[in-house]
């Protein structure tokens, strides 16, 4: 095959390079065989041709292709029925091609909202969800007749998972609470708190709220991980995967909707203290070189932000828990903005340099993504420069001249 | 020999890994198969980029965030300028993700 310098042409070289590599390993073996790996292939074709013929299109009404591209009859392979789309028009999934969705890769779980828990002492034994948690200083009446309803009806601050894993007519508790019960009436001021089914985020408070739980009635719960359902959407060619209610919050957030009272400290809006510390650090040195493996050690580091003296106070309660040690502001942008076709840049780096605020990167066969493009380059130059230090580099040359 | 998974997150590369998921998932072919396939690609892109690809691009634009971890340079651009040849290309904002060429040769 004629060597190509054009994006379209090394893609079809790359496609026909791995296809021919792998050809051995799909025939051989007792692999899946010939036709597989013609499907295969066919399959990337597709869904590689429906963005550049969207691409194309696009170009053309631009004025910048006159026509489309010229490929040879053997890069479009129809290995079957199934593949042969007309690709005038925008990508539709059909059956066979379909993106899995949500309810494929996440399948529902029986129980979303769980089952209202019944008053204490009305509840039978085969109830599902025992969910051991409390001690017996709470006021719950109807202790004296033994039964184990008491702990169904204590809500744990962390809900009941939706995931699929879990199964809610296995009650794993029945033995524990019953044991729980016999120690409860000999030894009244015994403690027990326990969730056995405590979904793990990484932004939530562990906070023993249940003491401050009242009993009353049939408790509504609201199942707030079931927040972040993930949804799978196809838009254009890119596969997004988006979660409902998608900015990451404190699960005391959450939960704070529902009716129990839970003495807290103080809540601190978690958007402020994202935007309070922000992950820009300020090297003192002249001149470094980035080449050596070398990552910023704490103690060099010195955040030039004012902003963080007035969240002090809160920020103390939550130290020890480090919650917002990252930047989720940033973090949220970056994840978010990758699911959309965001401009992007793959490629190996030569060499990193800095000069006071001034950097230089020597970038190699590299792959660009920018408006809607696709960008094959050998060597890049980049000369990016902060803004921040440049407002410092001013500050300095006024307070070299005030001296 | 090590290759670098980050060419996988091109257009290509997601190409090939959700018609590769399609294809675990319907089990028409083995997780095992689909690895190597994905190896394959890229040994195949690496090599393609170095010897077939001869454009010299230039890059200016304000530094947002920058970050080196495990040996993975991150920058995020704004209102970067891209010169490609005899053409330009301007966007508000953008991501580069540089893997150390060394490790390659080790």
């Amino acid at each position: 095959m004629a060597t190509t310098t054009t994006t379209s042409g090394v893609y079809i070289h790359v496609i026909e390079d791995v296809v021919s590599k792998v050809r051995e390993e799909f025939v051989n073996n007792g692999g899946p065989g010939e036709s597989v790996l013609s499907e295969l292939q066919g399959v990337i074709f597709f869904f590689f041709f429906v963005s550049e013929k969207i691409w194309e299109t696009k170009m053309m009404q631009a004025g910048v292709l006159s026509g489309p591209i010229e490929r040879s009859s053997a890069q479009r392979p129809t290995p079957g029925g199934p593949l042969t789309h007309d690709l005038n028009v925008p990508y539709e999934g059909t059956e066979e091609y379909e993106t899995p969705t949500a309810e494929m890769l996440f399948p529902p779980t029986p129980m979303q909202t769980p089952l209202p828990t019944p008053l204490p002492g009305t509840a039978d034994n085969s109830s599902m969800y025992n969910i051991p948690t409390g001690s017996s200083d709470y006021p719950t009446p109807g202790t004296e007749n033994g039964s184990h309803v008491d702990v169904k009806a204590r809500p744990s601050p962390y809900m009941q998972p939706p995931s699929p894993w879990t199964n809610p007519r296995l009650d794993v508790n029945v033995a524990y609470v019953d044991g729980r019960d016999e120690a409860e009436r000999g030894n009244p001021n015994q403690h027990f708190t326990q969730d056995l089914f405590v979904p793990s985020t990484g932004k939530r408070k562990r906070d023993d709220s249940s003491a401050q739980y009242q009993n009353g009635g049939s408790i509504p719960q609201q199942d707030g991980a079931s927040d972040a359902l993930p949804m799978a959407t196809l838009e254009g060619d890119t596969l997004c995967i988006t979660f409902v209610g998608d900015k990451r919050v404190p699960r005391d957030f959450i939960c704070s909707s529902s009716k129990i009272p839970q003495v807290d400290g103080p809540m601190p809006d978690p958007y402020d203290e994202m935007l309070s510390t922000p992950n820009i650090y300020s090297y003192q040195r002249p001149s470094e070189d980035f080449n050596e493996g070398r990552t910023p050690a704490p103690n060099e580091i010195q955040t030039s932000t004012p902003v963080t003296a007035q969240n002090d106070v809160i920020e103390d309660d939550e130290e020890l828990l480090n919650e917002d040690d990252d930047d989720d502001e940033l973090d949220d942008l970056e994840s978010g903005e990758d699911m959309n076709t965001q401009h992007l840049v793959l490629a190996q780096f030569d060499k990193v340099t800095r000069t006071k605020s001034r950097w230089k990167c020597n970038l190699k066969d590299g792959i660009m993504h920018i408006n809607d493009k696709d960008i094959l380059f050998n060597k890049v130059l980049c000369f990016p420069f902060p803004q921040l230090s440049l407002e410092l580099f001013w500050l300095t040359i006024i307070l070299t001249l005030a001296v | 020999m090590a290759t670098f998974e980050l060419y996988r997150r091109s257009t290509i590369g997601m190409c090939l890994t959700e018609t590769l998921d399609e294809m675990v998932q319907s089990g028409t072919l083995s997780p095992e198969l689909a690895i190597q396939v994905l190896v394959q690609f890229d040994k195949s892109m690496t090599e393609a980029l170095e010897s077939q690809v001869k454009t010299k691009v230039s890059i200016k634009g304000h530094l947002h965030t920058y970050r080196f971890c495990d040996n993975v340079w991150t920058f995020i651009l704004q209102d970067a300028m891209f010169k490609i040849d005899d053409r330009q290309e301007n966007v508000s904002r953008v991501k580069i993700v540089a893997c150390d060429s060394k490790l390659l040769t080790q």
